[in-house]
């Protein structure tokens, strides 16, 4: 019982951060219909950014953090002005905008791969040692970046539901024509969620990078998070969440009860059968044809 | 000469695999990420084929296409049916999520695949003759296919569904077998890949290569397959002469698909088709004799 508790924790942590990035694909994909393969580009950026402020610049944590979201959102707003924007002015077809974000992200994440070089890089320690709860042991660090994610959630749900600009952001993921017709600036919108999107993906790339290493590749793990958004609805950010804790303790268990070699083989397989046969995911809205 | 000569055979295989899923993507506008999961199908049943049930090469050729074509359907059938049908780009995914499950399931399949050590001691059948013939059956079979009314359906699909849809065209059999055929090419691929490396790994038929195929489509042009077959020609031969920028192709790729996109979204060759007129006219030109012009 104690080890289930165990791996219960640990997926529970990993799901945590799969959340995060679940969320801004969710968040993206609900204005605009498409899905920002970029996501691992600015997941890195993250991790980089918040590794080298504390130990070349010897930053506190906290700066590091700050630093680290400064620099993703910067890449996030320029990769939708220069990448996103000019194919949303000409309608292109969504499928552009794809193919569009996975040339940024095979760009940005090479080019860190050749100024950095592609070691692994252990994060220096933030929290160490660990809680024991009824036999269960929780790491720290865990647990803050659990907590952090939780605060983060909340904010974004807060600003969505609670302001103005929220409110335009929701309009416009319901119609974006109509919510520029009634007075909605599409273009500062798009810069809104690109901007949230680049706060998730660098404190998921921090906390990822503190929890196992900071290398280049470290946004390959976006694509679990995008099979989170798709278990939990495509386009639904509570799905997201849920789903990505589902995935994250589902990946614990195998690894644990099965072998960690069928762990990547079964979530591919949960996207496919989900995409084929549940396309609606656990709370995405029965998507219509439109015309 | 053994230099030259790797790198046309390389090409050629990569350009049945590209023309296959130009089928694919440019003409019925169905984008897959996961070819390389079809071309792994492919490469790995003729490879079995030939070494463990004796099936004469060509044979195990067209089988492994087969093969690969009858496990599109797998995705193809549930993903185009009826209501349930996945719009754009989930397609894409789906088939991302399909070639990275064929890879992982073949690296952890030990009998008869041999797993993450690979498929060794294939023999080298795969010359270049064979590769230089595959490739040109599978142009002229590919541009003779655009030219049918299947073609015609694909193209109708490509650019707008529901008009299509209209006309009478049946959505659910065109995409599938432009599906099908789709991933015969990338499976017949696969088997001269296979082939002609004598050694097969889950780890040739990763995302890599799914979106090198993708690129060469896109760059060369939607809606052509000479575009794709140029493309594909450049895309191996390159990387050969710019060696020095080995690690910067993946970079210039990256901005190459963004200013695509942004600048010249229909590729290099796009909406135009391979034909010889020029050809013709200059050999007319040419002729001696022949009054040009009356004047």
């Amino acid at each position: 019982m104690t080890f289930f508790l165990q791996q219960l924790v640990s997926g529970i942590s990993i799901g945590a951060i799969y959340s995060l990035l679940a969320v801004g694909y969710a968040l993206v994909y609900s204005v605009y219909n498409f899905t920002n393969w970029a996501f691992d580009a600015f997941m890195v950026t993250g991790a980089f950014a918040a590794f080298y402020g504390i130990t070349l610049f010897f930053m506190p944590f906290a700066v590091a953090i700050v630093f680290s979201i400064v620099m993703t959102v910067g890449l996030a707003l320029f990769v939708e002005t220069t990448a996103y924007r000019p194919l949303r002015a000409r309608q292109a077809p969504r499928l552009f905008m794809m193919i569009s974000a996975m040339g940024a992200s095979l760009a940005a994440v090479n080019l860190a791969n050749i100024l950095f070089g592609g070691a692994f890089r252990k994060f220096p320690d933030i929290a160490t040692g660990a809680y024991r709860i009824a036999g269960v042991s929780v790491g720290k660090m865990d647990l803050f970046a659990a907590a952090f994610s939780c605060v983060v959630l909340s904010l974004l749900w807060w600003f969505l539901e609670r302001t103005k600009l929220g409110l335009g952001v929701r309009a416009s993921a319901l119609d974006t024509v109509t919510a520029g017709i009634m007075g909605v600036n599409n273009n500062k919108i798009a810069l809104i969620i690109f901007g949230i999107s680049g706060v998730l993906s660098a404190v998921a790339g921090v906390f990822f990078g503190a929890k196992y290493a900071v290398f280049p590749y470290l946004g390959l793990v976006t694509i679990k998070a995008m099979i989170g958004s798709i278990i939990g609805g495509i386009g639904s950010l509570v799905g997201a969440v849920l789903g990505s804790l589902l995935l994250g303790i589902l990946e614990t268990m195998i690894s644990s009860y099965v072998s960690s070699v069928y762990r990547d083989l079964i979530s591919f397989s949960i996207l496919v059968l989900v995409l084929l046969f549940f396309p609606s995911g656990l709370m995405g809205a029965k998507r219509v044809d439109k015309l | 000469m053994g230099y030259l000569s790797t790198i046309c055979v390389l090409s050629c295989i990569n350009i049945v695999a590209v023309l296959g899923l130009a089928i694919l993507t440019g003409y019925t506008g169905l984008f897959s990420i996961g070819h390389a999961g079809f071309m792994a199908v492919g490469a790995y049943a003729s490879a079995i084929l030939y070494m463990h049930f004796g099936v004469p090469f060509y044979l195990a050729l067209v089988l492994g296409g087969f093969a690969a074509g009858l496990s599109s359907l797998i995705i193809g059938y549930p993903a185009f049916r009826g209501a349930g049908k996945l719009r754009g780009d989930y397609f894409a995914i789906a088939t991302l999520g399909f070639g990275e499950a064929v890879r992982l399931l073949l690296n952890t399949t030990y009998k008869y695949v041999g797993g993450a050590y690979g498929l060794t001691e294939i023999p080298g059948l795969t010359t270049l003759p064979v590769a230089l013939g595959v490739a040109f059956l599978a142009l002229i079979g590919a541009h003779n296919l655009m030219r049918s009314e299947h073609g015609k359906n694909c193209l109708a699909v490509g650019q707008d569904e529901v008009a299509a849809q209209m006309m009478g065209v049946n959505l659910f059999t065109t995409k599938l077998k432009a599906l099908f055929i789709s991933a015969f090419y990338a499976g017949v691929a696969g088997g001269l890949f296979g082939f002609y490396m004598t050694y097969l790994s889950p780890s040739n038929f990763g995302i890599g290569k799914s979106s090198d195929l993708l690129a060469a489509v896109v760059f060369g042009g939607m809606q052509s397959l000479i575009g794709p077959v140029i493309t594909a020609f450049l895309l191996v031969g390159i990387p050969e002469l710019l060696r020095f920028l080995l690690d910067w192709r993946l970079v210039i790729y990256g901005i190459l698909f963004v200013v695509v996109m942004v600048y010249r979204p229909q590729g290099m060759l796009g909406y135009r088709e391979m034909n010889f007129r020029w050809l013709w006219a200059a050999i007319r030109w040419l002729k001696p004799g022949k009054p040009k012009q009356a004047n």
